[in-house]
């Protein structure tokens, strides 16, 4: 191969060789780091909520005049909901996954302990509770109505009963045998019995570090006069059914207003809108920055080959034949590409320390620069070959006509 | 070593043909130093080019070295201007990024030989014209004569059996010149058939045998004569002279 004598001529003009390869490095290193928090983000955006997201629907309702009674109203809705067609289940409750509000407190194993076992979001619910979200129960049993207790804004309740996710019982009992074990989310007591366990349920903070760790309890409790129903259809029947709730909520009960539904995927959307968004602007950057290096390597290429004509044709007339400078072009693209890449893979490596030392991002796994280096490699490769092929027909006969 | 009968080359443009060589015969018998001459635009260079195997023709036919050429596709032409032709042009077409010695080797690396061997001969090669130790050099650091030498030197290594040159002191002066006439008539008496357009009646004179085109033709009148007895090219010699 001429490597060598091609190395020794590019070295000759060092400062495009330097621009194109400083390009390919600086791709390289943005690009795999950019690739990186993509994966990342939509990694994160992959995580399950727990709750059936496709046929599930939030909506609430807030009563006004002298005669509301929220309590009665809450009770009337949730046997409307529960009776239309098309409604699998509905229960009332404060919040959902992924809609970034919602309440969380500590458990403990003992009373009065000084730190808390571990952190918990607390999802208030009725009987309905489990069967609404759609959640799936591992181990124990789900909450009889007997056991529902309703509040209002001055009783502290505290539930006798609660269902716990896996990773909060895992959390609290490390052995596995968390099953009707007593906890105190209450430094006073009274204790609370885990009758359950479900697989999932994700509190409602997207960036909480106790994101599985979530508590149902079964109790009510309106705010004010606003309450808040989560609603499951059958399967394929959520957006039938949403025109259907809104309009018998609003008929049963005038004396309210009832806020837009909105779907667990439009929670989910907005929940995620900054990771999405992250994911959307950095993948620009990466085509953008490719598009770049693909263009600087036509250009260079192209205003190579036009330099070089009378060169080539004496190259040609030489004995190369037209494979010979195609592959001399090529061949030129693929050194100065590994210069870049070299370099381009330190600094993806001093990125990478950069961005954990200042945002505490996770460290870039190696096997992003080799796969960075393939990809550059085989751009580099398409980047030039339309200069390349010009280059491999020019004629023979420049080496005399031109002077 | 070189006949060309009948030959015609026609440039078509869109709007018009141009007949570069018309019923353009010749026969350079091996061993030969052949001087072309002629007006500008009479057609050496086409003539040249065709006989480098740089450009087609049209009609008529060209036996180099007893093959054919007129069937050869683009890679046997390479490989048949690699192995049998030296070219060197008026411009002298060195490669200005690479040292003489890998200047040299451009054209062996296109025959494919080993490293050890490409190694041999360029340093013969540039030994034969003078050059050896200034193998590091880049042509910019040398004199136009000396760039010249470098072209003959990368026209020779391969070993070819014919060199064409164009004009190859048409952008040296008169000492210089002689330099590198002297060195092809050398190379010529060594066994290389050489063929070379010049526009100097002086050195046109001091090779073998002259051919004069004028509108693509040959009008030399003795070429006839040397068609029938080209092997006694000397005797063309003493004729012009
Ligand atoms: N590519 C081309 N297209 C069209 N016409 C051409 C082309 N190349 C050469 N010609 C024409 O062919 C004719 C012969 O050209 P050629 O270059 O062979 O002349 P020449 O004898 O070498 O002239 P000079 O002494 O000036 O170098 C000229 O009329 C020229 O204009
Ligand atoms: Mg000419």
């Amino acid at each position: 191969m001429e490597i060598r004598p091609i190395l020794s001529a590019l070295m000759r003009s060092k400062v495009s060789m330097i621009l194109i390869g400083l390009q390919v490095a600086l791709t390289l290193a943005i690009v795999c780091n950019a690739l990186f928090i993509i994966h990342e983000r939509l990694q994160r955006m992959d995580r399950p909520s727990g709750m059936n997201e496709a046929d599930t629907f939030i909506i609430s309702s807030t009563g006004f005049g002298q005669g509301f009674d929220v309590k009665s109203s809450q009770q009337a809705d949730l046997a409307l909901l529960r009776s239309l067609p098309g409604v699998a289940d509905a229960t009332s409750a404060i919040t959902v996954p992924m809609s970034q509000s919602g309440w969380s407190t500590g458990v403990s194993l003992k009373p009065n302990q000084t730190t808390d076992t571990a952190s918990t979001a607390l999802y208030l619910v009725d009987a309905h509770g489990l069967s609404a979200y759609g959640v799936q129960l591992v181990e124990g049993r789900d909450f009889k109505p007997e056991e529902v207790q309703f509040k209002t804004f001055n009783e502290r309740v505290v539930p006798t009963s609660v269902i716990v996710t896996r990773a909060l019982a895992q959390r609290l009992f490390p052995d596995g045998d968390a099953l009707g074990k007593q906890v105190y989310y209450d430094n006073e007591g009274p204790a609370s019995t885990i009758i359950g366990i479900v697989e999932r349920l994700q509190t409602p903070w997207l960036d909480s570090d106790f994101i599985d760790n979530s508590t149902l309890a079964p109790v009510l409790f309106p705010y004010g006069n606003a309450t808040r129903y989560v609603v499951r259809a059958e399967p394929g029947r959520r957006d039938e059914v949403i025109k259907v709730v809104e309009q018998k909520l609003q008929e049963a009960n005038p004396s309210r207003i009832l806020s837009k539904v909105r779907t667990l995927e439009q929670v989910r959307a907005e929940g995620y809108a900054n990771d999405r968004a992250m994911a959307i602007i950095l993948g620009a950057v990466i085509f953008a920055l490719l598009a770049i290096t693909a263009l600087g390597i036509v250009g260079m290429a192209s205003f190579w080959v036009a330099q070089r004509t009378r060169q080539i044709g004496t190259r040609r007339a030489l004995g190369a034949t037209r494979f010979d400078i195609l592959r001399y072009f090529q061949l030129e693209n693929f050194i100065i590409t590994s210069i870049g890449l070299v370099v381009g893979g330190v600094l993806a490596y001093a990125l990478s320390l950069w961005l954990m030392s200042a945002f505490q991002a996770p460290r870039l796994p190696w096997h992003y620069v080799p796969v960075g280096f393939l990809c550059l490699w085989t751009l580099g490769q398409l980047a030039v070959l339309g200069p390349a092929l010009r280059a491999s027909r020019v004629p023979p006969a420049v080496a005399t006509r031109s002077v | 070593m070189l006949k060309m009968t009948h030959l015609q080359k026609v440039y078509r443009t869109h709007l018009i043909e141009t007949y570069a060589l018309r019923d353009f015969s010749i026969n350079v018998a091996e061993g030969e130093f052949v001087a072309v001459t002629g007006p500008s635009g009479s057609g050496k260079t086409t003539f040249l080019n065709i006989a480098g195997l740089l450009e087609e023709f049209t009609g008529g036919s060209y036996l180099l070295d007893g093959v054919d050429v007129h069937g050869l596709d683009d890679n046997g032409r390479s490989r048949l201007r690699n192995e049998k032709i030296g070219f060197i042009f008026q411009g002298f077409n060195l490669i200005p990024d690479l040292n003489l010695f890998d200047n040299v080797d451009v054209p062996l690396r296109y025959r494919g030989y080993g490293a050890a061997e490409r190694k041999r001969r360029i340093e013969e090669a540039l030994g034969r014209v003078g050059l050896s130790s200034r193998m590091k050099h880049y042509p910019s650091e040398l004199s136009g004569g000396q760039q010249q030498r470098v072209a003959i030197a990368r026209a020779l290594a391969g070993s070819p059996r014919l060199l064409l040159a164009d004009e190859p002191t048409g952008n040296l002066d008169s000492l210089m010149a002689r330099g590198v006439m002297e060195l092809l008539e050398e190379i010529n008496g060594q066994g290389t058939t050489i063929v070379m357009v010049t526009h100097d009646p002086e050195l046109a004179a001091r090779a073998q045998r002259n051919v004069h085109v004028i509108d693509g033709q040959v009008t030399d009148f003795d070429a006839e004569a040397s068609l029938r007895q080209s092997s006694s090219a000397a005797a063309a010699d003493t004729a012009i002279a």
